[in-house]
């Protein structure tokens, strides 16, 4: 019987398990994934919940995205830094975020953070630590602010101010000594920002800008770069220019693209 | 080693004004020894549409049918292409799929939406994406490439420019990785016109 | 991995941890300190590790943060379905042999050490200690975790039948400050739940306000302030 491939209809797949643990047994390693070597860092205060992030991804050693967004939307009050292997993080917070959506048509009512938080709990307690997401979860709700911290393993904690990432005990240490009860706005910003620099400058993993995101009663304020401590100082502005034709080439084809045919009004067929 | 210098590859997309510009080494090698001096691994998966897949050159292969595959599905069912963005989330689902025996490879996708607006995007072999306003890289060479393409590329260059620099950038960069090189192939696409150009390199 | 990204920041959560349950005269009284280690890192230091399973009913946590914490999410959950079927609130026995089923039937994926404890109209205050295998002990106290090894010949010889309630919290909290002081995976705070006929109180002790115990030294002020109060220095 020929089988026809047809798309997936969710979860994992694990075909290709028994082949790479071959490879890896001959000493061909597999790539290393993206990670976030990260900062992360959310607080309370005295209207809502104020999160942040770095801005770097790596590969390795690498730095692969300078500027990458880890401050993931799963509701329009509901937000969630993710640290660990990007792929992980960013496909939890993405499923989790569906099933709000779906599960808001369903009440008809507006999300709660703790929804929110069971789900990213039972599913990366399923998965026993393996898929690798560590997440500063905050929101606002019909109950008020909250903020949670999600470990890998499925427990998770509920503070007034987490870190998240290789840069927490960094993060860490500017909360300790500066946090207090019910601050401004402008504190509470202040102080995040802080918690996300002393991030950037100690860990290696983490670096590049300050992202906020601020979530009130009244709304998200999303401040994507924040703050810049780092911006490129090398390089001139003109770049490198290369006369036209500087580059020896074999072959050249030039393929002229067609416009699409785009039919504006017509029926239906029928018999 | 690492899988991905079984084989050896370096691919590597530019955003320009209205354009996009993706690259590819041509050789294929076993670890050290060459195969295939005329190999590529840049696909199109429709007129604006391109991917470059770096890595273990069986997933490659596999990896491009499947994707065409989906998107001729999509063309029958929708009677039109995929935008970029909308393939990138199929090529990241697809990944992730594989979580825990992943395809070892690391695509790069780049194209250009209805209003030409170029798009461009890298994943690891997991589907996480990483979304760029300039350049993204792939392969043995990517950390070459990194370092060519962040001193070389400025923004919106016109798609000749474009050539030249995403040209150099490739071959300084496969200049100092043993398994890649053999020259380059490049496209430059635009809203009306694609060129398609294959680069003179080292054949060491 | 990376050379420079810490182990902790993959090895699973678990609570280095003292945990206690007594009886005394007309309930029970349940007691834990507050840290949550990952490693050598203190993830939290104020955690509360006697959730809440229902109104009578609580339970003290030990072991893995994520096995013990899906545990008491499901007993909660089956014991509020038990309550609304039966109409009357479940019991400290019915709770207890939830949480050793889901303790037995899944040992070998789970690390938790667990404490029930709570009063019902039938056997008043009881415990029932729950640890690593899936059994379940009915004792007059109990304690659990990384401290209780600290605690187990000072509770021979401190806990009497028939203590006051006040008699009863005051052991509980010099218990397991006894075991913060001497287990470097417990520490913070002490928090205790006393659940009576009358209902439940929850009582929180701050660390600095503990009783110091050997070779203990008093909470010192940072040591910029320390220099900061110093005499100025002079020439």
């Amino acid at each position: 019987m020929v089988r026809v491939e047809e798309p997936a209809k969710g979860g994992f797949s694990f075909d290709l398990c028994r082949r790479n643990a071959m490879l890896e047994k001959q000493g061909v390693h597999a790539p290393k994934c993206l990670k976030t070597g990260t900062t992360i860092v959310g607080l309370i205060y005295k209207d809502g919940v104020i999160l942040g992030a770095d801005t770097r991804a790596t590969e390795g050693s690498i730095v692969a995205d300078k500027n990458c967004e880890k401050i993931h939307k799963l509701a329009a009050n509901i937000y969630c830094c993710g640290a660990g292997t990007a792929a992980d993080t960013e496909n939890v917070t993405d499923m989790v975020s569906s099933q709000l959506e779906l599960h808001r048509y369903a009440t008809g009512r507006n999300s709660r953070v703790v929804t929110a938080l069971t789900m990213l709990k039972s599913h990366l307690f399923r998965y026993q630590g393996y898929v690798s997401a560590a997440l500063v979860l905050g929101g606002y709700d019909v109950t008020g602010p909250h903020l949670h911290a999600v470990y890998p393993h499925g427990s998770t904690d509920t503070l007034p101010f987490a870190t998240m990432g290789s840069g927490s005990l960094a993060a860490m240490a500017m909360f300790e000594s500066r946090y207090k009860e019910d601050m401004t706005k402008e504190e509470g910003m202040a102080l995040v920002a802080a918690a996300i620099c002393s991030g950037i400058f100690n860990d290696l993993g983490s670096g590049s800008n300050v992202d906020l995101c601020i979530i009130t009663k009244d709304g998200v304020e999303f401040l994507r770069n924040f703050q810049q401590p780092n911006p490129r100082t090398y390089v001139s502005k003109r770049g490198y220019s290369f006369a036209k034709g500087h580059t020896a080439i074999l072959s050249t084809k030039v393929i002229p693209l067609r416009e699409q045919v785009t039919i504006e009004e017509g029926d239906g067929m029928a018999e | 080693m690492s899988i991905f210098e079984y084989n050896g590859s370096a691919v590597v997309a530019m955003v320009g004004k209205n354009c996009f510009a993706i690259a590819c080494d041509r050789r294929l090698g076993v670890q050290l020894q060459t195969v295939a001096t005329d190999f590529q691994r840049v696909f199109k998966i429709h007129d604006k549409l391109y991917i470059g897949l770096s890595g273990l050159i069986t997933d490659v292969q596999t990896l491009h049918q499947r994707l065409q595959f989906r998107h001729k599905l999509y063309h029958l069912r929708e009677e039109r292409n995929m935008k970029p963005a909308t393939f990138a989330s199929l090529v990241s689902s697809i990944l992730y799929e594989k979580r825990f025996g992943p395809y070892l490879c690391q695509p790069v996708i780049a194209g250009l939406d209805e209003d030409a607006k170029p798009f461009i995007c890298a994943m690891d072999s997991l589907g996480a994406k990483e979304l760029a306003k300039d350049f993204v890289v792939g392969g043995t060479a990517s950390e070459s490439l990194y370092g060519a393409c962040e001193s070389m590329y400025k923004p919106d260059m016109e798609p000749e420019e474009l050539f030249e620099v995403i040209a150099q950038a490739l071959l300084s960069s496969v200049d100092r990785d043993c398994l890649s090189g053999w020259g380059g192939i490049v496209y430059v696409v635009s809203p009306d016109q694609v060129i398609v150009r294959t680069l003179k390199g080292r054949m060491d | 991995m990376e050379p420079w990204t810490p182990d902790w920041t993959k090895s699973p959560h678990s609570m280095g941890t003292t945990i206690m349950a007594l009886q005394y005269d007309g309930g029970v009284i349940l007691g834990a300190d507050s840290r949550t280690s990952t490693g050598a890192y203190v993830a939290n230091r104020a955690s509360d590790k006697i959730t809440c399973l229902t109104d009578y009913v609580y339970l003290c946590r030990s072991g893995s943060a994520a096995d013990s914490q899906i545990i008491s999410d499901y007993v909660r959950y089956f014991l509020n379905q038990h309550t609304i079927q039966l109409g009357r609130p479940a019991t400290v026995k019915t709770a207890a042999t939830l949480v050793r089923e889901l303790s037995y039937q899944n040992k070998s994926f789970l690390e938790a050490g667990l404490i029930v404890g709570g009063w019902d109209k039938y056997d008043g205050g009881s415990i029932y200690a729950i640890p690593l295998g899936g059994t379940a002990l009915k004792l007059p106290f109990a304690t659990g975790g990384s401290g209780s090894s600290y605690l187990y010949g000072f509770l021979d010889q401190a806990w009497k039948e028939g203590m006051s309630k006040e008699e009863a919290e005051a052991l509980v909290v010099k218990a397991v400050s006894l075991a913060m002081a001497r287990d470097s995976g417990s520490g913070g705070v002490v928090r205790t739940v006393v659940i009576n006929e009358q209902g439940v109180t929850r009582n929180f002790y701050a660390g600095d306000k503990l009783p110091l115990w050997h070779e203990e030294i008093p909470r010192q002020n940072s040591l910029l302030e320390t220099f900061t109060e110093a005499e100025p220095m002079r020439t």
